[in-house]
């Protein structure tokens, strides 16, 4: 047995020093491989005496795990240190993006749409949709437009070569069509906002665009007043353009509301003391708005003393080109990809 | 419209001084504040003296020695100018004066002569630009007294917009009386005074269109001299925004300004046969008018005519023979009311829109004729020497009454939330000028000269306005319950499943013209040629509405590439105009939403290996997954030749049996007309059909039991598509059919081709066997053969 007390002593020794894995299968097999001192003794354990064989068996059983436990150690080191070679020469560069995924934007003009839409959802409005091409009835009749108004003619609005002359077809001017869409194909209460093109005949310039974008809303029900469209506005105001914001009401003129106002709110950029976003006078002009008038009721078949609304109508390409600071309106129909990945 | 603090203060103490505070005040009036001009006084030691003597300088030919007369001492003064005679009044600069750009005046010494001063002209006083000559001042003038106390100022200018409701407020007095009635103060009206002088006047009106004129007032004035008005009045003018011109027509540029009700002066002695007639302009009617332009008159232009002819446009501009000159002596002034809409739309047919027709296109009160002529009248007798005729010419077959509007005092509550007392109701409408009688309803009486004044809400708005809107209080009312339909919902989802499939949104105008459409190479007969015209186009390239979203994001890639970005990913999502007629509205077109995309450049890539070329399979990519992340797995491809594109490499999409678009790659001649010669992909689909909800799906259990997997090629003629095998296998098998793709295709030559496809099936409730897999498999080879014209390959 001194043979086993002799191995004992220098497997440690042994297998600490392989430094390969082949060099350490090659001790594993001197150890406790098939022609290993253990294995020679495990065969010949028949030939003790009976009573003598379990206690030789357990001591080269004991020897045997216990070499198999240094064995593995060591394996399980040197299998570390494999891979950790290889995984050195796995490195690569990851600071730099070897394949782009791309990632498209949504428009500008939808995402001031989609978040105007959200702030007014959330306190009860419906999202509601009209048509471009409208009739005049739509577009001026029923908004309460004289016959003869400015804005009807060719130099403002354009007409469209389509069905019956008399219902004079053309692009919509405002989304204030919507209103009449809207209270002619159910009754009240009304709450919407109605967000889309619009197009006038107007020449591309920095502040004009042909073809733009408005926010309609409309409330409509038994007790709505001039103070709840000041607090509709206000929230507005603060949801769009930060906590803040204050707005102010100005008297206006438009023929489908009555009283009329232009809302008007504090500037972001300065909080109201002036600066050259809001042109020194510390308020930026958002939109206008009014209580509906009582002749649109009536075209639309509503019943004037039972109800009364308000309704606003603010520019999308407005609100947006103001809170981003974007001096020229063509930058949002021009669809220059360097402009348009600006939209995050 | 241009308002002078100064002149307004002459009806109204206006008690702020900061302008930014009186322009906010008129703002919370209603009157849009577009600009503020403080005149400051251009020069200092500038007083009126009277040319006494002149003589020659001894030296010099060109320049004179004048003597001037200060009131209570002489001087003399070097002067280069020639235009003044002994007895003219001329502004003196004094020793010590500055004038405008900080220039000094001392004693100067001119050829050996010292000049205690300068006499000055318009220029070098920093007012006007008229004259290179000395100002030559005719009226009243103090001698000795500071000329400054003639020119009105310093003043600060106004800049208003006045909305088309207000006729009342285009003028000093109104807006002088909006004011008053906010501040509640006392308004002072113009004292207008005629001494008029017999023999009356001889002429004769006729309106032979009493809805276009509804009154004449004219009235002779007599011995008139034209000469420059005095300054103060020109002065005021130019605040106003109005050139001077001579005493005769500014008196009636006064006036307008004034009161608001514009006014004519007519030369009379011009006026064939002293009678004139308002009427429709005739058919072939001309009209030179005093700008000197020969003008084709309208059927709906009201005009006045003499014996003679036509002599104006009414409202709008005089003709050229009866303008008044510097050698008029008898003037007819005209006060007239024209209906606002002929004004309207006479201006800008003939395009000559003026302060006067901006005033009679809102609406003139057709009751302050009379003042207005009269007031002219006053002018022309102060200011240019004239004799007013005894007999006014007042035509007026039916004169405007005031009306009356009944106030419930509860609507005021019920549209603006607040509540007024009747008393404080009556107050701020009686400040306006309104008649109030009654405690509720209050009834009120409105002269003409509020034709916007006519409903109970109207009067509501008056008190707003002159209540404040800023003393409304904000209260938030909650709409009846909100939030986005599905369809809304639907739409987002759609919008960023094509970000995430790497496309950036376009907006593009969306007018096309017929050049888009051949460029896109459409057939004459594509319904896509069925376009909307636009009646009057921005331009002949935008003479329709879009009916394709295609050639305007061609055209934003085009510009792109232009630009030096050539990898172009582009969708668009809107409507597009079809000539038939809409489903809500059979009045209107149909306008369904459409998406379109567009791809060109190259796709993926990485550093160090180049990206391939964009092509078809991008895009249907797109459209299936468009398709998967809104539910819907009935969307396929038909191969089809599409108007247009690539005839080899185009389909329509269907979404079951149904044509939703199509798919495919620009005709390279398509792609050429639009610049680009490398392949562009483009998808054009209508929204409606995938933002439709699909029918609740029902859950089905995940088999715990593993799949069998084999694959299986098919040999065919090479036209046979790769989706109808794919389909046939899917239609072999029931639920144990797990999957089915295409995962090789190689071309065998002689016109047939092999496809390859790996199935897997897998049973719910077992572990398949060899044996069933392997019936499985020959279920579908069979069913395969027996709907396709194919194959199996090594098969027997």
């Amino acid at each position: 047995m001194d043979d086993l007390d002799a191995i004992l002593g220098s497997a440690l020794e042994r297998i600490d020093a392989a430094g390969t894995l082949e060099a350490l299968d090659r001790i594993e097999g001197e150890l406790v491989g098939r022609s290993s001192v253990i294995a020679e003794q495990r065969r010949g354990l028949g030939k003790l005496d009976p009573a003598e064989r379990p206690v030789a068996g357990a001591r080269l059983n004991e020897a045997a795990q216990r070499l198999q436990g240094l064995l593995d150690g060591r394996r399980r080191v040197l299998e570390v240190e494999a891979e950790d070679r290889l995984l050195a020469e796995d490195r690569v560069d990851v600071t730099v993006q070897r394949r782009i995924l791309r990632t498209g934007t949504s428009h500008l003009i939808t995402q001031t749409i989609d978040e105007i839409s959200d702030i007014f959802t959330a306190i009860g409005y419906q999202i509601a949709d009209g048509p471009e091409a409208e009739t005049a009835w739509h577009n001026f009749d029923a908004l309460n437009t004289p016959w003869w108004h400015p804005s009807r003619l060719e130099s403002d609005t354009m007409y469209l070569d389509y069905g019956d002359p008399k219902d004079e077809i053309l692009l919509r001017t405002q989304t204030s069509t919507v209103q009449a869409r809207t209270m002619e194909s159910q009754p009240p209460p009304v709450h919407i906002i109605a967000p889309g093109r619009c197009y006038r005949t107007d020449t591309f310039d920095a502040t004009h665009s042909p073809v733009f974008h408005q926010f309609e809303g409309l409330a409509v029900a038994e007790g709505i007043t001039f103070a709840d469209l000041k607090g509709t506005l206000s929230y507005f105001a603060r949801e769009y353009f930060g906590p803040d914001r204050t707005i102010k009401v100005i008297p206006h003129f438009f023929p489908f509301t009555e009283p009329s106002a232009e809302m008007h709110v504090s500037c972001f950029a300065c909080d109201g003391s002036g600066c050259r976003v809001c042109s020194q006078t510390g308020w930026l002009e958002l939109l206008g708005c009014g209580m509906v008038d009582p002749n649109v009721f009536e075209a639309v078949g509503y019943d004037p003393s039972a109800v009364t609304g308000f309704a606003f109508g603010g520019g999308i390409e407005r609100v947006a080109m103001v809170r981003h600071g974007i001096e020229d309106i063509r930058h949002l129909f021009d669809n220059d990809l360097r402009v348009n990945e600006q939209f995050v | 419209m241009k308002v002078s603090l100064r002149w307004l203060r002459e009806f109204v103490d206006v008690p702020m001084e900061d302008s930014v505070e009186i322009g906010d005040l008129l703002a919370g009036l209603g009157h849009e504040v577009e600009g503020i001009e403080v005149l400051e006084v251009p020069f200092t030691g500038v007083e009126v003296a009277r040319v006494e003597s002149i003589r020659p300088h001894p030296d010099a030919d060109k320049i004179r020695l004048v003597t001037v007369d200060r009131g209570d001492s002489s001087q003399e003064v070097v002067c280069g100018a020639w235009n003044f005679d002994v007895g003219d009044l001329v502004p003196l600069a004094t020793v010590g004066a500055v004038l405008p750009g900080d220039f000094e005046i001392g004693a100067r010494e001119i050829r050996g002569i010292v000049s205690e001063g300068m006499i000055c002209s318009e220029r070098e006083l920093g007012f006007g630009d008229e004259h290179d000559g000395i100002l030559v001042l005719e009226g009243d003038y103090e001698l000795g007294r500071d000329f400054v106390d003639y020119l009105e100022l310093p003043d600060v200018i106004f800049d208003l917009s006045i909305t088309p409701n207000r006729p009342d407020a285009m003028s000093m007095l109104g807006i002088a009386r909006d004011v008053a009635a906010k501040l509640d103060l006392e308004l002072r009206q113009p004292v207008i005074e005629v001494d008029a002088v017999d023999p009356p006047t001889a002429l004769q009106v006729e309106i032979a269109d009493p809805k276009g004129c509804p009154r004449f007032v004219g009235r002779e004035v007599r011995s008139v001299t034209s000469g420059p008005s005095p300054m103060w009045v020109q002065a005021r003018l130019r605040a106003a925004g109005v050139r001077p011109i001579s005493n005769l027509v500014d008196a009636t540029n006064y006036v307008m300004m004034e009161l608001g009700h514009p006014t004519h002066v007519f030369d009379l002695d011009q006026v064939a046969g002293e009678r004139l007639r308002i009427h429709r302009a005739g058919a072939g009617d001309t009209l030179i008018t005093l700008d000197g332009v020969e003008r084709a008159l309208d059927p709906g232009d009201i005009v006045i005519s003499d014996a003679n002819g036509i002599v104006s446009l009414a409202g709008v501009m005089g003709g050229g023979p009866t303008e008044v000159s510097e050698g008029t002596t008898r003037v007819l002034v005209e006060a007239a009311h024209w209906h606002p809409p002929a004004i309207l739309y006479s201006s800008k047919r003939h395009n000559l829109r003026s302060e006067a027709s901006a005033r009679f296109e809102r609406g003139v009160d057709p009751n302050l004729s009379d003042r207005a002529a009269a007031r002219v009248t006053q002018l022309l007798v102060d200011h240019a020497g004239g004799e007013a005729a005894s007999r006014v010419v007042d035509v007026y077959p039916d004169p405007v009454d005031a009306w009356t509007v009944e106030l419930p005092i509860a609507e005021i509550r019920r549209v603006l939330g607040i509540e007024i007392s009747p008393d404080v109701a009556t107050g701020l409408l009686e400040r306006l000028g309104l008649d109030v009688s009654g405690s509720d309803p209050l009834v009120v009486v409105v002269p003409p000269a509020r034709p916007d004044l006519t409903r109970p809400i109207d009067l509501v708005e008056e008190i707003a306005r002159l209540h404040g809107y800023d003393h409304i209080p904000e209260t938030l009312p909650h709409g009846t319950g909100g939030g986005l339909t599905p369809s809304q919902h639907r739409a987002r989802r759609l919008r960023a499943a094509l970000m995430g499939a790497g496309l950036t949104e376009a907006n593009t105008l969306g007018f096309i013209g017929a050049a888009d459409l051949d460029a896109l190479g459409l057939p004459e007969d594509d319904p896509r040629r069925a376009t909307v015209r636009v009646k009057n186009p921005l331009s002949e390239a935008e003479e329709t509405l879009r009916s394709t979203l295609v050639p305007g994001l061609m055209k934003a890639a085009s510009r792109n590439v232009s630009y030096g970005q050539t990898d172009v990913a582009l969708f668009e999502i809107g409507r597009v105009f079809l000539h038939v007629p809409s489903p809500i509205d059979e009045r209107i077109p149909h306008q369904p939403h459409h998406l379109a995309a567009i791809l060109s450049g190259t796709v993926g890539g990485e550093l160090g290996r180049p990206g391939r070329p964009a092509d078809v399979y991008d895009l249907t990519a797109v459209a299936e997954m468009l398709a998967r992340s809104l539910g819907w797995d009935d969307v396929s491809f038909r191969q089809a030749a599409v108007g247009g594109l690539h005839p080899g490499r185009s389909a329509q999409v269907l979404k079951g049996d149904t044509v939703i678009g199509y798919v495919g790659e620009l005709h390279p001649a398509s792609a050429r007309a639009f610049d680009f010669t490398d392949r562009v992909a483009v998808l054009e689909v209508e929204v409606a059909p995938l933002l439709a909800e699909p029918a609740w799906w029902g859950f089905g259990s995940p088999s715990v039991y593993p799949p069998q997997k084999f694959d299986l090629a098919f040999e065919m003629e090479s036209t046979v598509p790769a989706a109808n095998l794919v389909a046939a296998v899917r239609s072999s098998l029931g639920s144990e059919l797990e999957s089915v793709r295409l995962f090789d295709e190689f071309d065998l030559g002689g016109g047939r081709k092999s496809l390859a496809v790996t199935v897997a099936v897998r049973a719910a409730d077992n572990t398949l066997t060899d044996d069933e897999a392997q019936s499985f498999r020959q279920a579908i080879i069979d069913h395969v053969q027996s709907k396709l014209p194919v194959k199996l390959r090594g098969g027997e």
